[in-house]
């Protein structure tokens, strides 16, 4: 017996420790990559060194590079026979070079990525290829509800706009505002047509939904909740049948809310 | 040697006090299965990293443009008895906001702020997908994606973009379209980029005279569970033997009994072109393969295969198995059983 015990707490030791260190086997599922991130960053950092100091590279960042690049070289002996040291490197490589960045980027003040930026540097190519990914989404939901949405000129104005950008013309931005509205006219329609099968989704779901309440209102009432309660939690369930036969979807939604937060009440009343 | 039994009755085993004892070696081994309960603590032990991971986002893929704005690619499990869910968005610059259920049915938003309501009702499972305008900064020529990040998640960096900064250790990096794509870990992230004229380019000797780190402490406890395990049985049947008259044990083999995609096709002719693909490359690959080598072969994003694979476990063309935290998809061998039926 005191071996069985002995075996069992061994196992459920062993098992606890072996699942943990899954995760860290799962963390590192190829070691070298670290090499190459540090690596690349490394030759990176070199030649902007070169380029912004030439030969005359100030002490500070001389020191800051020998320090990463020396980690680097570390990296490429602790990869092969010691992980734990490996990730050290890795990561005081990568720190020194991040300060040595920060150092050698222009002192310009550090500026968030605006939404609707309308400088010269905007990147229409990027913007393009976001909407028309956000066109292909809305195509596959337009299709899935049926709504028989015609994107024909959608596709023609993201045409245009690609032949705009190759071109570098300077109504490329029009085209792109452009495009931009017609997406919220299109999003528009599918919500609407969406609207009329979710009605369908919800009518089901507050079917269901009621009858767990009546369940449970019944529950709580043997347990002795206060039946005022229980009465308006009845009332609201039928105004909310009423709603949903007069297919008065928004407002079976709301009063759907007020009954879910009453139940939830009446049954913290009797726990 | 069986323990004997002493009937408690004797009067010559009772003491003068008139106390009772009773043998107990024995209970153990009639009461409690040991394999049973070795099997138990296993499965408890195993069952603790798939707590954790509960109620985080399934799926979080990032991709940043070269303007720095990202698109987040988000899978969330959700209580279906709810009628909402309230999510917490990365920022409050969104664009391009659009949320569907399991079914692929659009779901009513309301975005306030750097927060979300999405109208769920019924939905176990909602797929996000919005851009983002707050996750890069720019200073100089370098530019910077900080995000606190829910779950593990997959960054693709924009096209000639090197990386000069890290904070914390990437779980993997591949390389797509010459793109980096890097998986990183839940938590605190922040990369430096910057856009270099030399395109990327992985480095041959460094993939090819590194090795994978070998893991001793992780082989040490593999080694310690399965020499563990052994001894366990070793235990058990020698227990049996003395105790039991030795029972011959049917060893059967296990067949592996693989489905062919065409009988597949036939029995499930509705299947989409794009699902009928992934089905032949499964059986080619032995009737199994990880979703992500799935991801690899047809380079789909992560969502994508993953609905494919989702859609194909609802037609029971597949099951899908975890195996060291990833998916892993099996053709179902008793479809042409259950078709029959």
């Amino acid at each position: 017996m005191k071996t069985l015990a002995i075996f069992t707490i061994f196992v459920l030791i062993s098992g606890v420790a072996f699942t943990s260190s899954a995760n860290n086997a799962y963390a590192q599922n190829d070691p070298s990559i670290l090499l190459r991130i540090a690596t690349q960053a490394d030759k990176q950092i070199l030649n902007q060194l070169d380029r912004s100091y030439g030969d005359s590279i100030p002490s500070k960042i001389q020191t800051l590079y020998e320090k990463g690049h020396t980690s680097v070289e570390s990296l490429k002996n602790s990869l092969s026979d010691n992980i734990e040291q490996a990730r050290e490197d890795f990561l005081t490589a990568m720190k020194s070079f991040k300060k040595i960045t920060r150092m050698i980027s222009e002192p310009i003040a550090e500026s968030k990525i605006s939404a609707y930026t309308s400088t010269p540097d905007r990147d229409f190519s990027s913007e393009l290829d976001r909407l028309e990914k956000h066109v292909q989404n809305l195509k596959k939901i337009s299709e899935k509800h049926n709504s028989e949405i015609n994107f024909e000129e959608i596709d023609n104005l993201i045409n245009e706009a690609h032949i705009q950008i190759d071109n570098r013309t300077d109504n490329t931005s029009e085209i792109i505002d452009k495009l931009k509205d017609l997406i919220h006219s299109i999003k528009k329609e599918i919500r609407e047509s969406a609207s009329h099968g979710a009605s369908d989704r919800i009518k089901q779901f507050v079917d269901k939904q009621l009858k767990n309440i009546e369940e449970k209102l019944t529950r709580a009432l043997d347990a002795g909740a206060d039946e005022t309660q229980i009465d308006n939690a009845h009332k609201l369930i039928a105004e909310i049948k009423i709603l949903i036969s007069e297919n008065d979807i928004d407002n079976a939604k709301m009063v759907f809310h007020d009954l879910h937060k009453l139940v939830k009440n009446i049954v913290r009343s009797v726990r | 040697m069986n323990p004997q039994i002493v009937p408690i009755h004797r009067k010559e085993s009772l003491r003068e006090d008139g106390m009772l004892f009773v043998r107990t070696e024995g209970i153990l081994d009639t009461m409690v299965k040991l394999p049973l309960l070795v099997a138990s603590m296993i499965i408890v032990a195993a069952v603790i990293p798939i707590q954790s991971s509960f109620s985080s986002p399934r799926v979080l893929d990032l991709i940043i443009y070269p303007d720095g704005t990202t698109h987040v690619s988000s899978v969330i499990d959700v209580d279906p008895l709810v009628t909402d869910y309230e999510l917490d968005l990365f920022g409050n610059t969104i664009d391009n906001f659009v949320v569907v259920g399991e079914d692929g049915f659009l779901l009513n938003t309301d975005v306030i702020g750097n927060s979300a309501l999405i109208e769920t009702f019924g939905s176990s499972v909602i797929t996000i997908e919005y851009d983002i305008h707050d996750l890069v900064s720019k200073q100089g020529r370098i530019w910077t994606f900080s995000l606190d990040a829910p779950s593990d998640f997959t960054l693709l960096l924009p096209k000639n973009s090197v990386i000069v900064g890290m904070t914390n250790l990437p779980i993997n990096m591949e390389i797509i379209n010459d793109q980096n794509q890097l998986t990183l870990s839940v938590g605190d992230t922040e990369i430096d980029y910057l856009f270099s004229t030399t395109p990327i380019i992985s480095d041959p000797i460094v993939s090819d005279t590194l090795t994978p780190q070998t893991d001793y402490l992780t082989y040490a406890l593999v080694g310690g569970v399965v020499a563990a395990s052994i001894a366990g049985i070793a235990i058990v049947i020698r227990s049996k033997q003395k105790t039991a008259k030795p029972e011959q044990v049917q060893q059967s083999t296990q067949k592996i009994e693989t489905v062919t995609a065409e009988t597949i096709f036939k029995l499930k002719p509705d299947l989409r072109e794009d699902d009928k693909e992934i089905v032949k490359f499964i059986a080619n690959n032995g009737g199994q393969a990880l979703e992500s080598e799935l991801r690899k072969k047809f380079l789909q994003p992560r969502t994508t295969m993953w609905r494919a694979v989702k859609r194909l476990e609802r037609n029971g063309v597949i099951v899908i198995e975890k195996k060291d935290l990833q998916n892993l998809v099996k053709l179902r061998k008793d479809i042409e059983e259950e078709e029959e039926e």
